[in-house]
């Protein structure tokens, strides 16, 4: 009898979940439809200089035009390929950093001081010493999202390899295991909540470097676009661009999430 | 919504080690520095590579000195701080007063939360050419960046702060007889005290990131166009100093918001 009281409560209890759930999506939904459609009513009515304003409509239009001329398709493959680039390059050279200054306490303390100057400096101001080196162009996008991404990679793989319990790497060296064994067995597998945590920071960061890289050094991609698009007051290619970026952001970032929870799975709760 | 942190922090758990640890840090952490600056400064001064490509410490100390002496590194500097600050006050108070109130009413937080959500994932720098031209080139379109910049992490902050403050709290507040006003002077303010910290500390970061960024897009004066002006001249040198102002002033912020935050809750002790 009492189990059954408790099967009512808790199937109450999954149902006023499940439609506050349903109550966020469709609140949230009409939140974004409603912004569309006021602007685009501000628009029509002459509240809002379409020039200056744009519209949703001829934000479509700007859209259509982009995508005919092929024009979307190759500044996306750009700015998609660098923000890849910049993206795996800086998870690569961050874990392989992190777990070395976390298994060396004096690489640890050497590297430190390195680490927290790139993660309070504004990298962007950078730039212009990145381009002599690497010229103008794609090269140079790369290593400002690589450089913006890594830190971020290095202090979250640190904090990993610090959450290690020291038991199972003892564990694993009384079995015989060397350096090797004890970072493949051990170190990565229990480092990688964090270290997702950390690619899941670096991926905003990633996206932020290729925009800032193509706008200031670069004459292609979608950070190139919004600011050719703006100096010429061709708003809705402007918003063309910028709404593509929001999207790729959002996406990234839920696809990730799945990821990060994947990546979780095999953990006993 | 859910709390937005910068990053984790490297928590210390291998603790059974000696405390030699104490001197090795700080020592071998300034050693490694000294010998990067040492390599450096041989290195650019001796023209192993091209100076004005990667310059040298001392010739960076010298810039300071003719670009603070000129004037030109102050009146630039005055700008851009007044600028932060003319965009980053509104977005404080704007954006816990908007978190107070999408905690306040759910359905009001469900409406904007996808497009919040849409914003904190963007990067900023895409938005500078679109303010710049609503704003002009001038410094309303740096003050309307900052602002942007820094509010909506603010905002998803104190929601979330506000939504996770203990029941027991108000519940203890309500049973003194409080009313709606001091439930939120008195418990829920206090309670999410550290949550809206951490959105501000997040929005500061933004902020600079962003302005700099504005500044060097387009701008009459100010930090970030003189990185500009000096990028366009080949000299490493004035690039660093200006980095180095800037990496500073972000230090500056954040030591300065947790003395703030220390003071306004100093029951949480501590750092």
């Amino acid at each position: 009898m009492s189990d059954a009281a408790v099967t009512r409560e808790s199937g109450s209890l999954a149902q006023r979940r499940a439609s506050d759930r349903r109550e966020r999506i469709v609140l949230g939904t009409a939140g974004v439809i409603a912004l569309f459609v006021a602007w685009q009513v501000a628009a029509d009515y002459g509240l809002l200089n379409p020039t200056i304003g744009s519209s949703p409509r001829l934000i479509a239009q700007a859209f259509m035009a982009q995508w005919q001329s092929g024009d979307l398709l190759a500044d996306l493959r750009v700015s998609m390929t660098e923000f890849a680039a910049g993206f795996l390059l800086a998870l690569v050279v961050g874990v392989g950093i992190g777990i070395a200054m976390g298994m060396s306490r004096i690489l640890e303390y050497a590297v430190d001081p390195f680490i927290w100057f790139l993660y309070s400096s504004p990298l962007i101001a950078l730039y212009p010493v990145i381009v002599v080196w690497l010229g103008f162009g794609t090269t140079t996008v790369i290593a400002v999202s690589f450089l913006l991404t890594v830190v971020s990679v290095i202090v979250n793989t640190l904090a990993g390899v610090r959450s290690v319990e020291p038991m199972l790497v003892r564990a694993v060296r009384a079995f015989g295991g060397g350096r090797r064994a004890v970072v493949m067995k051990v170190i990565l597998p229990a480092s990688v909540p964090l270290i997702a945590a950390g690619a899941r920071i670096g991926l905003g960061r990633a996206l932020l470097g290729v925009v800032l890289g193509e706008m200031f050094s670069s004459n292609a991609g979608l950070g190139f676009r919004i600011s050719y698009y703006a100096g010429r007051l061709r708003t809705a290619d402007v918003f063309v661009a910028l709404l593509l970026l929001i999207a790729i952001g959002l996406a990234t970032d839920k696809i990730f999430k799945h990821v990060e929870a994947r990546l979780q799975r095999w953990r006993p709760r | 919504m859910a709390l937005l942190r910068s990053n984790a922090s490297t928590a210390p758990l291998l603790k059974n080690r000696v405390p030699l640890v104490r001197v090795q840090r700080p020592l071998v952490g300034a050693l490694a520095v000294g010998v990067f600056l040492a390599a450096w400064q041989i290195i650019g001064s001796n023209e192993i590579i091209r100076s004005d490509l990667i310059s040298y410490p001392s010739e960076i100390v010298a810039t300071l000195g003719e670009m603070v002496g000129s004037g030109e590194l102050g009146a630039n500097l005055a700008v851009t701080l007044i600028e932060f600050i003319e965009g980053f006050v509104p977005a404080c108070i704007l954006g816990v007063a908007a978190g107070l109130a999408f905690a306040l009413c759910r359905r009001l937080r469900y409406l904007v939360a996808p497009l919040f959500a849409a914003l904190y994932s963007a990067p900023m720098i895409a938005f500078v050419p679109i303010i710049v031209v609503w704003f002009g080139v001038g410094r309303d379109s740096k003050v309307a960046m900052v602002f942007l910049a820094a509010v909506i992490p603010i905002i998803i902050n104190t929601t979330t702060g506000v939504n996770e403050v203990s029941e027991a709290w108000i519940r203890a507040v309500r049973a003194f007889g409080a009313g709606r006003r001091q439930v939120i002077v008195k418990a829920i303010l206090p309670g999410a005290l550290p949550a809206v910290m951490a959105g501000i500390r997040l929005g500061v970061g933004r902020a600079i990131v962003s302005l700099v960024a504005a500044e060097m897009y387009v701008s009459i004066l100010g930090i970030g166009r003189l990185i500009q002006v000096y990028s366009n001249g080949g000299r490493a040198a004035a690039i660093f100093v200006l980095v180095g102002i800037v990496s500073t002033f972000g230090l500056v912020c954040v030591n300065a918001l947790r003395v703030l935050e220390h003071r306004l809750a100093p029951w949480r002790g501590g750092r």
